[in-house]
């Protein structure tokens, strides 16, 4: 997702997803299957499991223009690989509260769990994401421009 | 004769009996440098040299950064066949020094046997650009210690200041909570216990009460004079690693260069690197040669972990790194519900 210049008018949040293989996926599968109604501004990422997801992806997405970015994993208690998202959990908790510390919108980047079963679950919380974005407007702040 | 005169003397013929007595090939101490104010880190091997050692309120450095490189794994077995065998090291060790040892033997990056850890009590080092600043137009010719701990200063018009420490103590020594070597084979003189203050703290509050742009800004003051030089990380005893994301080329994850959202993303990413692992040394905050205030992030995180996970790096060998474990219960309300 390369930064381009676009109109402030007509925008859409661009929002990117990291979910996890065993429960967010199917999750968000559930949500499609079930013709299940949600924005269409997620450009979705699979990951084996939540504790694979490096701090460092979220901040390179911002940077390459996301306006968002939407982490989610199994539930606490119901990882594929036992614990991979209570790792991930505290690795979550000190990536948000940095980013606020630094000045960048706690809504920016979002954390939550979806289990394989949960396809409305998944729809209200992009619902939600994308429409907090949709408030805060176009990320400007981490986005690399290569003008300079 | 002042309190630092002392402990240097008997830190000469410790190390002399540690190098006659073959318990350390080599000892990790400080020199005293040709300028005021500073001094150099000195690798001796030879008893005869044990008078290069010195100990003053200018000992900033913390020497633990070299510990990890002496002991590094032979790459392959034939290199193990032909290595020698690894050093016995001394080291002279402050309290901030220290917890950087613990949490790199909490890290396997040293081994123990090989150690000699000499903690000396430290009543708080001299930040440099402080003690010229407080100086003004003078230009300082030569520096040391009074027998308050005060710093008596030479300047170029030949007349003695004196300095208060307190008011030229590095932040990192005034933000310390435990002075005290908490690790330590030999111990030279009394340091204090639990030394109680909330500078830190208060620091993190003053930045965080500030509305969510004002905080940006702050951030951005820091971006925008950083010229990436690399020298927090060489400086940060934790900053070990072989292979480090800001070196690599294939790919290259991060633009090497001063744009501004490279520079955002290399200090956002150092700081969580170091998220429960930093022991607030200050190194970083030394080596910056723009005077940045580095720890910015550091700080914020390093009581985050201790709130939330009640968690303080360099505590204790035993303890399990905060982000390698985790609870059942750990707090999550920062998780989005629908």
């Amino acid at each position: 997702m390369q930064s381009e210049a676009r109109p402030e008018k007509g925008w859409e949040p661009r929002i990117l997803a990291f979910l996890c293989n065993w429960c967010s996926y199917a999750g968000a599968d559930l949500a499609g299957v079930s013709r299940i109604q949600y924005p269409p501004n997620l450009r979705i990422i699979r990951v084996p499991c939540s504790g694979r997801i490096n701090p460092f992806f979220l901040l390179r997405g911002l940077q390459n223009g996301a306006d968002g970015v939407l982490v989610s994993g199994c539930h606490p208690g119901d990882c594929h690989y036992i614990s991979g998202n209570l790792a991930a959990r505290r690795k979550f908790a000190l990536v948000q509260e940095l980013l606020k510390y630094a000045g960048i919108e706690p809504e920016r980047v979002q954390f939550t769990w979806v289990s394989a079963s949960e396809g409305g679950r998944f729809a209200a919380i992009v619902e939600k994401v994308v429409e907090q974005i949709q408030k805060l407007g176009p990320n400007k702040k981490l986005v690399k421009s290569y003008e300079r | 004769m002042s309190a630092s005169h002392q402990i240097e003397a008997r830190l000469r013929e410790t190390v002399e009996k540690l190098l006659r007595e073959k318990k350390v090939s080599l000892f990790l101490g400080f020199e005293k440098a040709s300028l005021p104010f500073r001094t150099t880190p000195l690798f001796l091997t030879k008893t005869q040299e044990v008078e290069r050692l010195a100990w003053n309120p200018f000992c900033t450095a913390n020497l633990s950064v070299y510990l990890p490189r002496l002991f590094q794994a032979p790459a392959d077995a034939r290199a193990a066949k032909a290595a020698p065998p690894p050093p016995t090291v001394g080291v002279a060790l402050k309290g901030c020094d220290a917890r950087s040892v613990v949490a790199l033997l909490q890290e396997r990056q040293l081994p123990r046997e090989n150690l000699v850890l000499l903690g000396i009590a430290c009543p708080g080092m001299v930040d440099r650009r402080k003690a010229e600043k407080a100086l003004g137009e003078h230009e300082a010719l030569g520096a040391g210690e009074d027998g308050r701990g005060n710093i008596r200063v030479v300047v170029d018009d030949g007349t003695e200041i004196t300095l208060r420490r307190e008011d030229v103590v590095a932040d990192a020594c005034l933000e310390c909570r435990s002075p005290a070597p908490a690790i330590h084979d030999i111990l030279l003189g009394t340091p204090v216990e639990g030394k109680k203050t909330e500078t830190a703290r208060l620091r993190t509050a003053e930045f965080e009460s500030r509305p969510l742009e004002a905080r940006w800004a702050g951030f951005q003051e820091v971006v925008a004079r950083c010229i990436r030089c690399n020298a927090c990380r060489q400086a940060c005893p934790m900053c070990y690693c072989k292979t480090c994301i800001f070196d690599q080329t294939r790919p290259r994850w991060i633009g090497a260069g001063t744009n501004i959202s490279d520079v955002a993303i290399y200090h956002l990413v150092r700081a969580f690197h170091l998220a429960g692992r930093c022991t607030e040394c200050g190194a970083c905050e030394r080596a910056c040669p723009m005077g940045i205030d580095v720890r910015l992030l550091g700080r914020k995180l390093s009581a985050e972990v201790e709130d939330l996970y009640g968690y303080r790096p360099g505590e204790a060998i035993e303890a399990t790194p905060v982000l390698s474990s985790f609870a059942m219960d750990d707090p999550q309300d920062f998780v989005t519900e629908p």
